[in-house]
């Protein structure tokens, strides 16, 4: 059985607000800008999956310069700076935390799975009988950024949750 | 004071310990731990005065951490630093010992409230 959700855009919003002022743009120089383009191209992407009384998925995505640029602005360090692990890293933490806000909105009894991360655009991932109910879609310094959450039918369940 | 760090994240971990430094703790002596089984073994062996903790880790969570330490006598102040914030998840956190819950992000103010009634 899954519940219906109660985390709308608004409340999307205002989590990506405080993961920009605490660590992406702690000056407030650089906001992410919403576009409302859902179909913006991405190049990579991280996924958390909440299960049990809510089922679904929660997508972090963005240009590979973007994703760059929140490691830097994540590790303190110069965008060159950065490795492939750090951006893989940061983007990991990234979907973490925006899912472990929205799993704190669900009612109780659901779990958050450790975060998945790869290194392609959103479009080559599919999330089985699964859709976006809501997102952020902008851009950062230019560069495409978009958090997204999918809600899971209930047959979709993973095995053991 | 020594410090343990435990989240399974490389660059939470490091974004932790740049937090402490902006809060005025950035003089303790800092040890990591990248899952919930080094989180145990180090606040065993290493005898920190203070672990600051994620709850979702690889091996064994953190509040899994921290009834182990607690089952074995070990009564290190203990507290977590995670992105989720259930109410049963803050009861299950204090019913286990523990002395504080930040939520991520958290910010070095946040930080400051939290840890200076502990590191003085």
């Amino acid at each position: 059985m899954s519940v219906e959700v109660d985390v709308d855009e608004s409340d999307l919003a205002e989590m990506v607000e405080q993961v920009w002022e605490s660590y992406l743009d702690p000056e407030g120089v650089s906001p992410l800008m919403q576009n409302y383009d859902h179909d913006q191209p991405t190049e990579v992407h991280s996924s958390v999956s909440i299960t049990g009384a809510w089922n679904g998925h929660v997508v972090y995505a963005s240009s590979r310069a973007a994703a760059q640029r929140a490691a830097a602005a994540f590790l303190a360090m110069e965008i060159d700076e950065v490795s492939e692990e750090d951006i893989s890293d940061t983007l990991g933490e990234l979907a973490n935390i925006v899912g472990g806000n929205v799993k704190a909105m669900l009612p109780p009894g659901s779990q958050l799975s450790l975060p998945q991360v790869v290194l392609a655009p959103e479009s080559t991932a599919r999330y089985p009988s699964a859709e976006r109910i809501s997102g952020i879609y902008g851009t950062w310094e230019g560069e495409p950024v978009s958090i997204s959450m999918w809600h899971a039918s209930a047959e979709t369940k993973e095995e053991g949750a | 004071m020594k410090i343990l760090i435990a989240d399974d994240s490389r660059v939470m971990r490091q974004i932790v310990v740049r937090t402490l430094r902006q809060a005025g703790f950035g003089d303790h002596d800092l040890v990591e731990a990248a899952d919930g089984q080094e989180a145990f073994d180090k606040a065993t062996e290493e005898h920190p005065d203070l672990v600051i903790s994620d709850w979702n880790m690889p091996q064994m969570t953190g509040i899994d951490v921290l009834r182990r330490l607690r089952a074995a006598g070990n009564k290190v102040k203990f507290g977590f630093v995670t992105s989720e914030c259930t109410p049963e998840m803050k009861s299950a956190a204090e019913e286990a010992g523990s002395a504080f819950f930040i939520v991520k992000p958290f910010t070095a103010e946040r930080f400051d409230e939290v840890f200076a009634p502990i590191l003085g």
